[in-house]
């Protein structure tokens, strides 16, 4: 796979046209390769924008974009949950994906708990895969490449950036970097931790959480954590956040959230975090894109049928 | 323009008002006893100055006025009955309704707003309702269209009307459409689009009822188009979208008949909101083309297959847009339905199979029939699915008894890649079924060239354009967590008798040979031999041997210990490809999980760790998955206390390991090492408090666990208290060692009990699923430690316990002798093992077992997808969508998914 072949592969994702088959699985393979080369505590480098849940919104995604700018120009950080719930999230996660192989160093996709084989055949990804190509080879493709997808980022060794949050199980980076990440989200355990759980004021310490993965967690853990890893404060995605961010815990830890008018009626804004090469950070807020771009793409019909 | 809007926020505020007032009481109690909340309304009418000025409260009341033959609004003051107002309703579209509780509207009499607060939301739309239909009559009239009152039905609505305590209304219900004319088009769309859901069900109603209404309405379509009217063509297509959006099941039966659908395709070429018309009809009639691959002589079964494309069409391609769940669910349920009626005539003509696979037999047959052939029966699979339980089953076993599967076996060796994905594909619907369908062949065939064809098909390369499913395939012949009868257990006999080997060879015999760095891979010839299988079916074959490990153990077992297989795929670590040593990895922390003692012995015996290190540290500082991989495998092996291993990496790799030291897994690593060399010093008789504790901590297996382990302290122990001597023979040499084991044990001294090491990290892990009774080595095992236990349970507190404790160690001196003689018995006969053996079971035996298997997998698949359902249900915080049911694929797929792991995630 080329490099021109690539860049037309972005522009025709970037039209919300799906590849082929064939070019999914050749996709899926060279990002594997990039992939496996990475961390579970992936380095990036600032300036940087962190992103949160895009869920499919494909042309919110757009508007991410718009705001904050194409991808190599900036340097992107996805905080996971590129699929489910919306209608494109074929389209969504290849572009992402097909960004990730030809910038390598200026795109950094982290796992979130969509990214499942379980989670997916329930909320919609494995439905639009079948829907969009006729048969779950592209799903497993993907879903293959999940695993390969890092755990977490850490910015100038300052700014930790998980999915959901913290885990009993975890009181260092190097704890972390253990975790030997290439399986299914397992249901208990750090990786499941780091990927599904959540912050909560009236929590002190560790909680049981309602979603039936992973724990809530309180301030007083957020600070041991940040202190024993001299962090100025965690960064992670998960939530809705009307707002589009929220700070907990004395600003200890940021929630940011990318799916703007989350399946399509919460109402919400969203939001993304620029960091520039001082971390100084700016919150840029955004909203939906127009009606127009926007209702379940019309499927490619069959050439022929024997039934 | 500022000014309604201030209007109509000042108006919001009434809905405040109106429970105070009704906090407030009501007026006298005849007023209350004569009349119902539903009609208490508070009068306002707007100021000049913006302002709402309250003109009293009262009940309204919709009837004639006085000096009018209209209908019109009344409200008389609830005390002393005093008109507060009268309002001649009209056509104009003036009137609104807010906030449930409030119909406002500008009068032209009076020239301002007037508003009605009403006591109760019921209320308020039940007057609306008469508003809009009042209104609906008005424009009838006045269009010449429509009922028309007689004064008959005046004087009853009249009499209706008196009645306060009915709200009945002779003009609520709609009567009749208006004729289909080309005029009444817009009228037709607004009474369509514009009524509630009482009023949608009637208009669905007269659609279906008026015999005229659809030919009529598409012969106005057909001049328009010839005219090129495009007005009343985006007219009509909103009209038909509409009509479509009532979701009614007779008006679909209706217009997705032959006689119509097409047309009604066309009418919807002309949506307003694209620039360009739509060529759909012309697409169905040129470009999509029905393949009959076989004659299907019942017409009406070729009518309902291309009502279903078609339908299938308009609702991916034309509507998808705009189509809501509602409507959308219904043509999914005509679909399925379709789908199902046309499998269900086609097996049920008992001529139509045969046929089918007599021309798929034929060796005559063109490349292109032959291919359009298969193609077909794929289709005819897929679409079974839209069958009964019970009727996909029996349709399957039909097929396997015609003989799918000799068809399926040619597919395979077809130099058309097309349809040997197409083959694995309907392979993959058996096994959804009843994959004992597909292991009872497999079994019975003349030299199981199936199972051959598929384990050579998962390394042959098919190309970046086809996916075939042969691993998926072979999992599920091969699963063992499945409680699937005999065959199974026969597929996978043959599987290793004749294709493991096969397997491991294909990846030796591609990674470079072991006195070739990753430097010099450039050399031309050794490029060539070693990339001759692609690093994506490489892994894959992996995977496979990860999931045999899992499901199998006590088979590969024998087999990797015979035939050297793990060094082999170890091999994987000299690929230049990151992700195949990644896998290897994973498969050595597979191997390591069973912790079983033979496969550790061998491990360390054939320093076999030493392509892991040897990787980790060309690695070098670098953090990826690699780095995670090995040091996850020095973690587990350190928490789960896997002695030997521990000693074994740490005397053979700590000048290379010692250059990690920073690392933490590296530091605990060492330091367990040195626990054990001091403990060892001090080493005396206390295995057996140890046994008897542990005993009381865990189950069965892993007392089964700890007989071995233990066994292997006294060989590590024999092994460094005679390192100079060397025997033969491994009959004798166990017993020889156990002899000197009982006499070199010191016979005084006081029992030392050892803390246990404080390992917060510790998590053991899952437990292990039940081990399928392959041989009668675990039944043996587990009889002798039962015996074991028995002994422990009668000991007695007594001053012989010196004496006691001597006589349990001969017991267990005795046990272990016992146990090693039956271990090396089952080995030989291993070795000498020839054939494999045949089921002892009938075949309806199993197959019987099979059914029960296949509720009890179903069982499992639902209960497992329900929980994560649940756990899923909470994923995106605060909108979570109703679950649907999954279906039997996605179950499957469900166990796939966890299949594919080498670790259990439950």
């Amino acid at each position: 796979m080329g490099t021109s072949d690539l860049d037309r592969q972005i522009e025709q994702l970037k039209r919300c046209e799906p590849l082929t088959e064939a070019e999914v699985k050749a996709l899926c393979l060279k990002a594997m390769e990039i992939l496996v080369e990475e961390s579970n505590v992936q380095r990036v480098d600032a300036p940087v924008t962190i992103c949160g849940d895009i869920h499919g919104q494909f042309y919110d995604m757009k508007e991410l974009f718009k705001v904050g700018g194409d991808c190599p120009k900036t340097n992107y950080l996805f905080l996971g949950d590129f699929v489910d719930r919306g209608f494109y999230s074929v389209e969504t996660f290849l572009l992402l994906l097909a960004l990730k192989v030809r910038y390598p160093d200026r795109i950094t996709l982290i796992r979130g708990n969509h990214e499942s084989r379980q989670i997916t055949q329930v909320y919609g990804f494995y439905d639009e895969c079948l829907r969009k190509y006729g048969s779950v080879n592209v799903w497993r493709y993907c879903t293959d490449i999940f695993d390969y997808l890092s755990l977490s980022a850490l910015i100038e060794n300052k700014i930790f950036s998980v999915h959901g949050g913290l885990s009993p199980n975890i009181t260092t980076l190097d704890q972390i970097r253990v975790i030997d990440r290439k399986q299914e989200v397992p249901h208990d355990g750090a990786m499941c931790d780091l990927l599904w759980s959540d912050p909560e004021d009236a929590v002190d310490g560790w909680g049981l959480s309602p979603r039936g993965a992973g724990f809530l967690f309180g301030g007083n853990v957020v600070s041991s954590f940040n202190h024993t890893n001299n962090i100025d404060y965690i960064c992670r995605a998960h939530q809705l956040v009307m707002e589009g961010f929220k700070w907990m815990f004395n600003n200890k830890i940021v929630t940011v959230w990318s799916a703007p008018n989350y399946c399509y009626r919460c109402g919400n804004v969203a939001a993304i975090l620029e960091l520039d090469e001082n971390l100084n950070k700016q919150f840029r807020v955004f909203e939906a894109a127009p009606h127009e771009s926007r209702g379940v793409p019309a499927k490619r019909p069959a050439p022929d049928y024997f039934l | 323009r500022k000014r309604p809007r201030r209007r109509q926020r000042e108006a919001l505020s009434f809905a405040l008002e109106a429970p105070e007032e009704e906090g407030g009481g009501g007026g006298g109690e005849a007023a209350a006893a004569n009349t119902s909340g539903m009609q208490r309304v508070k009068v306002y009418r707007l100021t000049d100055g913006g302002k709402w000025d309250d003109r009293g409260t009262g009940h309204v009341n919709i009837d004639f006025l006085e000096d009018s033959k209209e209908l019109g609004l009344t409200v008389l003051d609830e005390e002393d009955n005093e008109t507060l107002l009268m309002h001649n309703i009209t056509s104009e579209d003036i009137y609104r309704k807010q906030e449930d509780t409030i119909i406002s509207w500008r009068d032209p009499e009076v020239a301002t707003e007037l508003a009605l607060s009403f006591q109760e939301a019921a209320g308020c739309s039940y007057i609306w309702d008469n508003i809009c239909d009042i209104q609906r009559n008005i424009q009838f009239n006045n269009l010449g269209v429509g009922p028309r009152p007689t004064s008959v039905s005046l004087e009853a609505s009249r009499v209706l009307h008196s009645n306060d305590e009915s709200f009945r209304s002779v003009n609520g219900e709609l009567r009749e459409l208006p004729p289909v004319e080309l005029s009444n088009l817009p009228l037709i769309l607004k009474t369509i689009l514009e009524g509630g859901i009482t009023d949608q069900m009637r208009v669905a109603e007269l659609i279906t009822q008026d015999r005229e209404f659809f030919p009529k309405l598409l012969d106005i379509f057909r001049i328009c188009e010839d005219l090129e009217n495009l007005d009343d063509l985006h007219m009509i297509f909103k009209l038909v979208r509409g009509i479509i959006l009532l979701n009614s099941s007779s008006i679909f039966d209706k217009i997705f008949s032959d006689e119509f659908i097409l047309d009604i395709i066309g009418a919807l070429e002309y949506d307003p909101d694209v620039p360009k018309v739509q060529k759909h009809r012309a697409f169905l009639k040129d470009h999509v083309v029905f393949k009959e691959a076989i004659p299907i002589k019942n017409v009406s079964v070729v009518s309902k297959i291309h009502q279903t494309y078609r339908i299938g069409y308009l609702k991916d391609v034309i509507l998808p847009r705009v189509l809501d769940d509602g409507t959308l669910a219904s043509l999914n349920t005509m679909i399925h339905s379709n789908n199902a009626a046309v499998i269900s005539l086609l097996k049920d003509d008992s001529c139509f199979i045969q046929e089918l696979f007599a021309r798929m037999r034929l060796s005559n047959i063109s490349m292109e029939s032959k291919r359009e052939l298969v193609l077909f029966l794929h289709e005819f699979c897929t679409l079974s699915k839209s069958l009964p339980l019970v009727q996909q089953l029996r349709l399957f076993r039909d097929l396997s008894g015609e003989g799918v599967f000799d068809i399926i076996s040619d597919v395979l060796q077809s130099q058309d890649r097309k349809i040997v994905s197409a083959g694995t594909d309907v392979l993959i619907l058996f096994l959804n079924q009843d994959p004992n369908l597909l292991r009872s062949y497999i079994v019975q065939q003349e030299g199981n060239s199936l199972l051959g064809l598929l384990v050579k098909g998962m390394v042959t390369d098919f190309g970046e354009a086809m996916h075939c499913q042969f691993l998926e395939i072979l999992r599920i012949l091969m699963d063992s967590f499945t409680m699937s009868g005999a065959h199974r257990d026969a597929v996978i006999e043959i599987f290793y008798e004749k294709h493991l080997d096969y397997l491991v060879d294909v990846i030796a015999s591609s990674c470079p040979p072991r006195n070739i760095s990753r430097a010099s891979n450039s050399a031309g010839n050794t490029e060539t031999e070693v990339n001759r299988t692609k690093p994506e079916i490489l892994l894959n074959v992996c995977e496979l041997l990860c999931f045999c490990i899992v499901h199998h153990p006590y088979k590969i077992k024998c087999h990797f210990l015979i035939n050297n297989a793990i060094e082999k795929i170890l091999a994987l670590t000299r690929r230049r490809e990151k992700f195949l040593v990644v896998a290897a990895v994973r498969f050595m922390r597979t191997t390591i999980s069973r912790n079983d003692d033979f496969l550790i012995r061998h491990v360390v015996k054939m320093n076999l760790f030493k392509p892991i290190i040897d990787a980790f540290v060309e690695n070098g500082d670098r953090y990826n998955m690699l780095q995670s991989g090995v040091l996850e495998l020095l973690e587990y092996i350190r928490k789960e206390g896997l002695k030997q291993l521990i000693i074994y990496a740490n005397e053979s790799f700590w000048d290379q390991l010692m250059k990690f030291e920073h690392f933490g897994s590296i530091q605990a690593f060492r330091l367990k090492y040195q626990q054990y060399l001091e403990s060892a010093e001090t080493k005396l008789s206390a295995n057996v408090p140890d046994i008897r504790k542990k005993a009381e901590e865990r189950g069965l297996e892993k007392e089964e666990e700890d007989y071995f382990n233990e066994d292997s302290d006294e060989e590590d122990s024999v092994r460094r208290t005679k390192h100079a001597q060397k025997q033969d023979g491994g009959a004798k040499l166990t017993n020889g060692s156990e002899a000197d084991d009982v006499s070199s044990r010191p016979k005084s001294g006081g029992l030392v009990d050892y803390a246990d090491d404080d390992d917060e990290d510790f998590n053991p892990p899952p437990k292990e699923p039940d081990r399928p009774e392959e041989d009668d080595e675990p039944l043996t095992i587990a009889k002798l430690k039962r015996k074991l236990m028995n002994s422990k349970v009668d000991g007695k507190q007594s001053d012989g316990e010196f004496h006691k404790r001597q006589k349990i160690e001969t017991r267990i001196t005795s046990v272990k002798i016992g146990a090693s003689t039956n271990l090396v018995s089952k080995r030989m006969d291993d070795l000498e093992k020839q054939e494999p053996r045949s089921p002892a079971s009938s075949s309806s035996g199993s197959e019987a077992n099979g059914v029960f298997g296949e509720h009890s997998v179903h069982s499992e698949e639902h209960q497992r997808s329900a929980d994560n359902t649940e756990a899923s249900r909470q994923a995106g915080g605060d909108c979570v969508n109703a679950m649907g049911n999954l279906s039997t694929e996605k179950s499957v797929n469900t166990t796939n998914t966890n299949d594919s792991e080498p670790y259990s995630v439950r």
